[in-house]
């Protein structure tokens, strides 16, 4: 009787710690939704492939610590991280329209340049910011537990991650299928060449999709900060890695589909970070996807670009 | 000797991701070919006394092998797909390195026994893979390549089989990270997990771009300029070696998206020639 107790007991905590984990990774994941969501943005209105957009919300992740640091006023330092999030995005613009506007250059351009930019930015925060050593967030920022139930805890970030996640997903979807500037999105989308000419202007449009890339970066930076608490110049490269990688095991492009794979990678590298030791937990996530996209290389929900 | 060895293999690092990009395959499984047969060269030669010689035919049949089975997925994928794969081996290879102490881990893989002439040995090696490339090239493959690049339905509306043809480049382009992973080895003499991170294939990509992908010349004198000459700079401006190449990287693609050296421009260099 004893054992068998004893085994329940057990059993019930490896419940607790498995739930813990995937909560855990339900905050993550709401993160590589945003991501995904801004990545494919700049997919399809802009026609760009955008390696670098999550070293930009690195950038405004390290704009907050130093609002922060220098104030301690919450409400500038979201002020801040946003408008540095839009700057970034909307200053990459010019770059990018010049590369596509250049005769026989390919999506593959705007990947190359993306990398390029992408090496600037690690190397300036790796030489500059912060003397190149990690950051931190306070633990005001970060926020302490809110629910706790056994092993279970839920923070305060993880709570901002889910309904922020579901808010922004939210206003985002009804932005591209209610109003009428995701019409003119979804117009460029599907044929960028006969919405032109049908008289939709594709420089104001596509300089939306930054604008609201950069705004979307700006909430992911925010809530990144708050759920991870640190940031380093490494951390935008693995990033992106993940972002290309779910982008492409959803189908690059694909909307809907990447709301469902960013959700899984975040529980998927939490369990396997529970579970595994070491930075074989890193591994995990990435088999998976690898086995995903070796098996069906045009991605599981279909790509909207090829 | 160290400035012309490493633009040597960087060279041949360079051809190995030229050579599929023929017909737009960014095939960066490359670098994680080169960290296996690289680690491997290095146990073979340390732990079991091989000799260059079949170490380097060994690793150039490894990185043909490897890159062959994992292309008959993506031999015909999209770019990104291509390109995704690539980083996620090169990722995966790495955490194993760091994680297995026969390989030294983090700390490194030491003593591994450093070749007499490597510079003879890299340039005699690097004329062979040349005339091999340069014949490939310049055949119906290579031929059959480039329409690929251009169209690939009307590749294989002319009867062409881009799969086969992406099998076959990234097999080649396996064979030859494999022997530069060797090179590599026996030229350092150490390894360490850290080499092979984004920041070589960032590396790789600004030596191919600015050199130029239309033609595997490029990549020599961009190999040379761009991984040579940071070795003879003060610290203090070779520490910011990838700061320049990504700006140099942005700038090359939003004025020459094709590279500084171009197939046309050779061409033209050769008629301006002939002519005279």
């Amino acid at each position: 009787m004893h054992i068998l107790e004893e085994a329940f007991r057990a059993r019930g905590k490896l419940m607790e710690f498995f739930i813990a984990q995937v909560l855990n990774g339900l905050s993550l994941g709401s993160i590589y939704v945003l991501l995904v969501t801004g990545f494919n943005l700049m997919l399809l209105v802009a026609k760009i492939i955008q390696f670098a957009y999550p070293q930009f919300v690195v950038i405004s992740m390290y704009a907050t610590w130093a609002v922060l640091r220098a104030t301690n006023n919450v409400i500038l330092a979201i002020l801040v991280t946003i408008v540095v999030s839009i700057f970034l995005n909307l200053l990459s613009e010019p770059i990018f329209r010049r590369i596509t506007s250049i005769k026989g250059t390919d999506i593959n351009a705007t990947f190359v340049a993306s990398i390029g930019l992408s090496m600037v930015l690690v190397e300036i925060m790796s030489h500059s910011l912060n003397q190149g050593f990690p950051i931190s967030f306070s633990d005001n920022w970060v926020g302490g537990s809110v629910f706790r139930y056994g092993i279970i805890n839920i923070s305060r970030s993880s709570i901002f991650a889910w309904v922020g996640g579901i808010i922004v997903v939210v206003a985002f979807f009804y932005l591209l299928y209610r109003t009428m500037v995701g019409r003119l999105f979804r117009a460029i989308a599907e044929n960028r060449h006969v919405a032109k000419l049908f008289g939709i202007p594709i420089f104001k449009t596509s300089m939306m999709s930054y604008l609201i890339a950069g705004l979307l970066g700006g909430f992911i930076a925010l809530l990144l900060s708050m759920l991870i608490g640190t940031a380093s110049p490494w951390l935008g490269e693995s990033v992106a890695l993940k972002v290309l990688a779910v982008s492409i095991v959803a189908g690059l492009g694909n909307l809907k589909g990447g709301l469902f794979v960013g959700l899984a990678l975040g529980v998927v590298e939490s369990v396997a970070i529970g579970y595994v030791a070491g930075s074989w937990s890193n591994v995990i996530a990435f088999v998976i996807m690898l086995i995903v996209i070796l098996a069906k290389p045009k991605g599981l929900f279909g790509a909207a670009v090829e | 000797m160290y400035f012309l060895g490493f633009s040597m293999t960087y060279i041949l690092m360079a051809w190995s991701i030229y050579l599929p990009y023929r017909v737009k395959h960014l095939h960066f499984l490359a670098v994680a070919t080169m960290a296996v047969t690289s680690y491997m060269g290095g146990i073979l030669s340390v732990n079991f006394g091989w000799s260059f010689l079949p170490t380097l035919l060994l690793s150039i049949v490894i990185g043909a092998l490897i890159s062959y089975l994992i292309s008959h997925t993506i031999g015909n994928a999209p770019t990104f797909t291509v390109v995704i794969v690539g980083i996620t081996f090169v990722f995966i290879i790495k955490t194993a390195i760091e994680n297995t102490d026969y390989l030294g881990g983090t700390i490194g893989l030491f003593g591994i026994p450093v070749l007499d002439h490597p510079l003879i040995i890299l340039f005699a090696f690097l004329l062979v893979i040349g005339y091999f490339l340069y014949r490939i090239d310049h055949s119906r493959i290579g031929r059959a390549a480039s329409v690929i690049f251009t169209d690939e339905n009307l590749a294989k509306s002319m009867g062409i089989k881009p799969k086969q043809i992406g099998m076959l480049f990234q097999t080649i382009s396996g064979g030859i990270a494999g022997s530069a992973g060797v090179f590599y080895a026996f030229f350092v003499g150490s390894l360490f997990p850290d080499f092979f991170t984004f920041h070589l294939i960032g590396t790789l990509m600004t030596i191919l771009f600015i050199g130029g992908y239309t033609t595997m010349w490029g990549v020599i004198p961009a190999a040379l300029i761009l991984r040579g000459v940071p070795m003879i700079l003060p610290s203090s401006i070779a520490s910011w070696r990838l700061l320049i190449y990504g700006v140099l990287l942005v700038a090359i693609i939003a004025t020459k998206p094709k590279g500084l050296i171009t197939k046309k421009m050779l061409w033209e260099l050769l008629k301006k020639r002939s002519g005279s």
